[in-house]
This record gives C-alpha cells, sequence and structure tokens, in this order.
C-alpha cells in the first residue's frame, strides 16, 4: 500500500497533478513543442552524424573546407581520416571525451561567428595530434627524432610544415571546390538545395 | 473536503506552472533562432552562383572566364606549344621524321602521310583542320573530340545523326576548341560526360554512368576522348571496343567477333587495325590507378597563387611540373623524379623500336614472299600474325607517356608484339623458301621520312621495288620476277 502510495506520488509529481489542469496542458504543449524543435535542430544539423569518423561530416560547417580539401589532396587521404589525427585513439573514454567536448566548441565557435580566418591547431589538440603522427610513424623516427628531441620539445608539424594541410590556409583559399555533399537534411520546402543539392535528372548532360 | 484541499493546492503552486511555460518560450525561441542560423548559415556553404551567368550551351570558353579567371588563365597556357620532355611536350613532334618505321608500318593509310604529336586543347580545332589525314571522305565523327560545340550539335541532332555527315559539313559550325563545357556543367561545374560514346560504353558493360564519384569522373573526363575507338559500320558510330573490357587482349577479341580492319597494309597486304591513344587503358593497369590516382591529380594538380588554391588548368606532361604534381606524394628532388621516370621510358622505348624494326622487317618478308608468287591464302597466317603484332606495337606505341603510364603491361604486350613479329617472320621465310628463295631479301632503305615515304608510295601505286635476291642460289628464279622495277 505504501509503494503504491509512492508510485502514485511520482506520478503525480511527474504528471503535473500538482497543478491546475489549464496550466498543466499549457506547460505540457510548450514543452512538446519545444523538444520537437529540439529535434528538428538535431535532424538539420545533421548531429547524428557527428558520431560517426566520416571526413565529409567535417566539413558540414564549411569552415572546415579548406582543410578538407588540402587534406583530400594529400598523400594522408590515403591512410588518414580527420579523427585519426585529430582525437585521440589509445582510450575509448579519452576519445569520446576529447571528441564531445571538441565537437561542442566547434559548434559553438561556428554558431558565434567566432571562427578566425585562419584555423590553426588549439594547444590543447597539439599533444594529441602529436601522439597520433608517433602512432604510426614511431618505427621510422625512433632512431632519429626520438634520441634527437626531448618530448615537447619540438612538434612534426614545426619541420613538417606542409602536412598534411599545406602552409598556405585560410576560409577564403578553395573558391569554387565542390564540397562532397551529406545526403539532404529534407523536404526542399525547407528551401531550395539547402541540405545537398538537386538530385541530378538521370542522362543530363550527356549530350542530348 | 479533500478534493477542495487538493484545489488550493494546486492554485498555490501554479506560479511554478507558468515558470515552466516560460522557460519552454525561451527555450523554444532560442532553438528557433538556432535552427534559422544552421539554415541561414548553410546557404554559404552553397557553391557560389556565377557572377556572369553561363548559357546552357556556352561553348566559347572565354566567357566562362569572367568567372572562373585563375582556371581560365592556367588552361590558356596551353597555347604555349613549344614545351619539350625527352618523349612528349606539347610540341608538334613529327613522328615520322623521330621514326621512320612509322612510315612502313602504316603504309597505304593516311598515318604514313602525316602523324605528328597533337598540340595542346587549345590547338584541337586548328590541328584537325590542318592535317593531312583529313580529306573529303573524313566523317564528322572526326570533330567529336575536338571542340566544345559537339555537345550543342549532338543535342540538336541525335549522334547517328551528327556522326554520318561529312567533315566538311560542321565547319562553319565547329570553331572553338576543346575547353570549358567538354568536362563541367555550367550551371555548377560539376564535371560531366558530354560524349555519348564513354556512357554507351559504360552502359554496355553494365556500370551507370551517372553513379560515377567525384575521383573518378577526375579520370573519365578525360577518358571521353583519351581511349582506343572505332567508327562503327556505314553510319561511323563513334565507339568503345569495350563490351568484353579494357584490357589489350579483350579488345583485340571484340575486333576479331567484329571482324573489323582500318585499312589493308599496302605492303603486306594484312587487314590492319589502328590503335588510338588508349591512354586510359594502360593507365588503368599501372601502380596510380591501383592506387586510385586520377588522371588530373597528375595533370593537372592543386596549384596555390597568392592565398588561393584551385586546380591547374594548363594540362600538360607532369615532366613539366613535377614539384606540384609527383613531388607531392613522392619526396624526392625533380632531378631524381625526371631521371626515374625517363630511365623507365628508355626501357620501354628501346624495346619499341625493337618491335619496330622487327615488324618493318615482317611486312616486307611478306612482300617478298608475294614477288616470289605465293598466293593470299598461302600467306593469310603470316598476316593474321603481323595484325596481330602491329596492334600490339600500337596499342603501346599510340598510347602518350612512352609507356609510363604502366610500364610492365606495356613491356608485357611489347614482348607479345615481338613474339608474334618474330613468329610472322619466321612463317613468310617458310614460304620464300618454299618459293624457292633462300637467301637474304633486299630491305629497301626506310632510314629516313623521306626516303621511307618514297618507298611507301611505290607500294602504294603498285609498282613495288624488287625485293627478291637478285643472285638466287639454288633453284631457278622464275623468269616473271627477274625484271625489277
Amino acid at each position: 500500500m505504501p509503494e503504491a502510495n509512492t508510485q502514485s506520488r511520482l506520478w503525480n509529481l511527474l504528471s503535473l497533478g500538482w497543478l491546475p489542469t489549464p496550466v498543466r496542458l499549457l506547460v505540457f504543449g510548450s514543452w512538446g513543442i519545444c523538444l520537437g524543435l529540439a529535434a528538428l535542430v538535431a535532424h538539420i544539423s545533421r548531429a547524428p552524424s557527428y558520431l560517426s569518423d566520416d571526413p565529409e561530416v567535417c566539413v558540414n560547417c564549411h569552415v572546415m573546407r579548406p582543410e578538407y580539401v588540402s587534406w583530400r589532396h594529400s598523400s594522408h587521404a590515403e591512410v588518414a581520416h580527420c579523427n585519426d589525427c585529430h582525437v585521440p585513439q589509445d582510450s575509448f573514454w579519452r576519445h569520446w571525451l576529447f571528441k564531445a567536448r571538441d565537437g561542442l566548441w566547434h559548434a559553438t565557435v561556428f554558431t558565434m561567428r567566432w571562427e578566425p580566418q585562419v584555423i590553426k591547431l588549439s594547444k590543447r589538440a597539439e599533444p594529441v595530434v602529436e601522439q597520433n603522427c608517433r602512432r604510426c610513424h614511431e618505427p621510422l623516427i625512433s632512431f632519429t627524432s626520438l634520441r634527437e628531441h626531448a618530448p615537447g620539445d619540438l612538434r612534426c608539424w614545426d619541420c613538417h610544415t606542409e602536412v598534411p594541410h599545406g602552409s598556405v590556409r585560410g576560409l577564403a583559399t578553395t573558391p569554387g571546390y565542390l564540397d562532397p555533399s551529406l545526403p539532404p537534411v529534407g523536404p526542399n520546402t525547407l528551401g531550395p538545395r539547402i541540405g545537398g543539392r538537386e538530385p541530378r535528372a538521370s542522362g543530363e548532360g550527356a549530350g542530348r | 473536503m479533500d478534493q477542495s484541499q487538493h484545489t488550493s493546492q494546486q492554485k498555490q503552486w501554479a506560479w511554478v506552472g507558468w515558470v515552466l511555460f516560460a522557460v519552454a518560450l525561451i527555450v523554444t525561441f532560442g532553438l528557433g533562432l538556432l535552427a534559422s542560423s544552421i539554415l541561414t548559415r548553410r546557404r554559404e556553404a552553397l557553391p557560389p552562383q556565377p557572377v556572369h551567368p553561363i548559357a546552357r550551351w556556352e561553348s566559347d570558353s572565354s566567357k566562362w572566364a569572367a568567372n572562373f579567371p585563375r582556371e581560365y588563365d592556367r588552361y590558356r597556357q596551353m597555347m604555349d606549344d613549344t614545351t619539350r620532355t625527352k618523349y612528349g611536350g606539347a610540341f608538334p613532334r613529327d613522328y615520322l621524321e623521330e621514326t621512320p618505321a612509322n612510315v612502313i608500318l602504316f603504309a597505304g593509310y593516311a598515318f604514313a602521310k602525316d602523324y605528328r604529336q597533337a598540340r595542346g586543347h587549345v590547338y584541337a580545332v586548328e590541328d584537325v583542320t590542318h592535317t593531312k589525314r583529313v580529306n573529303e571522305k573524313t566523317p564528322a565523327t572526326c570533330w567529336t573530340c575536338k571542340s566544345t560545340d559537339v555537345p550543342r550539335l549532338l543535342a540538336q541532332m541525335s549522334p547517328a545523326d551528327f556522326y554520318k555527315q561529312p567533315f566538311a559539313a560542321f565547319k562553319k559550325e565547329i570553331t572553338h576548341p576543346i575547353g570549358c563545357l567538354d568536362c563541367h556543367d555550367p550551371t555548377d561545374m560539376r564535371l560531366v560526360i558530354t560524349r555519348p560514346a564513354l556512357r554507351e560504353a559504360l552502359q554496355r558493360q553494365g556500370r551507370d554512368p551517372d553513379k560515377l564519384s567525384h575521383q573518378e569522373m577526375r579520370t573519365m573526363v578525360c577518358a571521353q576522348c583519351h581511349v582506343e575507338y572505332y567508327f562503327k559500320g556505314e553510319g561511323k558510330y563513334l565507339t568503345f571496343p569495350w563490351d568484353k573490357g579494357t584490357s589489350l587482349e579483350q579488345i583485340e577479341s571484340y575486333y576479331e567477333e567484329a571482324n573489323f580492319s582500318d585499312w589493308t597494309h599496302a605492303i603486306s597486304h594484312a587487314p590492319m587495325v589502328k590503335m588510338q591513344h588508349p591512354d586510359f587503358e594502360i593507365y588503368s593497369t599501372g601502380i596510380h590507378a591501383y592506387r586510385n590516382v586520377s588522371c588530373a591529380d597528375c595533370h593537372m594538380p592543386y596549384m596555390s597563387e597568392g592565398g588561393v588554391k584551385f586546380t591547374d588548368h594548363h594540362v600538360q606532361s607532369p615532366l613539366l611540373n613535377i614539384a606540384n604534381s609527383c613531388a607531392v606524394c613522392h619526396r624526392w628532388s625533380e632531378e631524381e623524379i625526371r631521371s626515374r621516370v625517363e630511365s623507365i621510358q628508355d626501357k620501354i622505348h628501346e624495346v619499341r623500336g625493337r618491335v619496330e624494326q622487327a615488324l618493318v622487317a615482317a611486312h616486307f618478308d611478306v612482300a617478298a614472299a608475294m614477288q616470289a608468287g605465293a598466293t593470299d591464302e598461302e600467306l593469310q597466317p603470316a598476316r593474321q600474325l603481323i595484325r596481330r603484332a602491329q596492334l600490339r606495337w600500337d596499342f603501346v606505341a599510340a598510347n602518350n607517356g612512352m609507356g609510363f603510364h604502366s610500364p610492365a603491361e606495356c613491356l608485357r604486350i611489347l614482348a607479345a608484339a615481338l613474339d608474334l613479329a618474330g613468329q610472322a617472320r619466321s612463317e613468310a621465310s617458310r614460304i620464300l623458301a618454299k618459293h624457292g628463295i633462300t637467301d637474304p631479301i633486299n630491305y629497301p632503305d626506310v632510314s629516313t621520312k623521306e626516303k621511307a615515304q618514297a618507298v611507301e608510295q611505290l607500294f602504294v601505286k603498285g609498282t613495288p621495288p624488287n625485293l627478291l635476291p637478285t643472285k638466287v642460289s639454288g633453284s631457278p628464279v622464275p623468269a616473271a620476277l627477274t625484271a625489277g622495277p
């Protein structure tokens, strides 16, 4: 009996039974709209795609385009994706915590339009990237630089300045580059061409 | 009683409900702002609309230049027709002068008259108009790969109707050389296949030409033209012989089944097939294709100008731009890269030269056997061997890049060509011996273009020089054969 009482109390609390009925309807209704909108935001921002390792996801907000394009044209494109270098790979928890924190920070910067003309590696990300350089290249460097340089003395890219994004970079460096498009996010009523290109009619451009 | 108490308690807490409502209001408002921001900023990522809109069939590349000045400027660099590499470059290299054997190998065919390395894309219309290979019998099919005016004409009439007209019919319509419209969609600059022959060849192979990735398209736009092709049937329908596949053996077997030949050789009377720059097919068997490196990656590398990076539209030999093409992956000095490439090309050039010598001799061997009285029936096996050998030699020789697109495959094909040419020669010797000729025959002097063309003309006119040895040991020479030219 007391158990049932607790249950009904909890139910009363959650179902806002302690509020007058009109206010209850108003609160439920408004939070429903709010959650729906949150779901819409998650959808149009392609939030679920951020859980993947696709490099195309990183150019979802186009300010990363020069980084994407320079990587795509580098020899690293054959063997390493964005996350292979920019997210810790040594433990599951560090991987996902770093990815979540970095991702939310990126989203904030993008939303608030804080992005600089030239995007540079943050202090926090430096050891992560360096460790990932070493993860693959350790056998090659162990005899030379590891002996010559104390850890943290120099970063790999202090000498390998062009790897892989090049030394000439900025938001305006790759005009006219065709973005790899993620799948469209919704019906075209949201605006023509939003979230991807219009589907090409088959055979168009075939010369007839 | 209990009920009224409950109601009064509800009224007491009503303000909390209103606070929750207000919070939901503010959060919804904020989320709406965020959604609108995301959608607005997504528009920033859309490809920039051309400042000067480009017409659907704009064949004049200079009209595209207003929107893409850097690309156009680099494209115009192809006007330079003086660049040279050891085996290539953009200057009009005379293949007949350089390799007089070509005259003999193409005897009776237009390539014996005039065979030059094509200059850059910007000269395509000029070069095709001036080559001596074009005459009044030339079909309009020859225009297909030369001009940005062709996609428009193919759209106005069907490809079949276009191909079957004479070449001269379009001299006024076709004025713009290979340019923007040949590879790009004017609305958004996407790469597109504008020539039906490639689409049809892919479809016959069961591949969907609309589902190629961007990286594949960076090769496929080149494969619209830099491939082996032939003019099928009376309608001269441009066709790629790829139904069985793109390897040499598959292409050869396609032609055997189609019983196709381009011309009958003037010296040996063998039924010949001319191979046309099978660059794509050879490249496909090489290490760069295996590693998914596209044509554009080497021939149109990325370049930067000021702070802007873009694709270099000066299409040229990577050896003229080693730093931007090869050295992006092969981190050695330019000199080292060049010498590596040239040492590979030298080897292929050497073997190719041996095949040429063997083939020239084989053609004359068969001609000598004809002079000794051999019948077509007797010579059929030797001629078939010559056809197969020369088809292989040409597959490598007509390919640009002196075999570098796939060195191992080229040497494999040349080895087969050398073997087949040797078989043809031993078969011809057997027939010669059967007709009483066992001494070496007289091979005419074809050491220069002029000498070779003079000899070729004698065969074309039906007054060949006497190839049979004048002093014959052993059996008597038939009286008919002792008279020289």
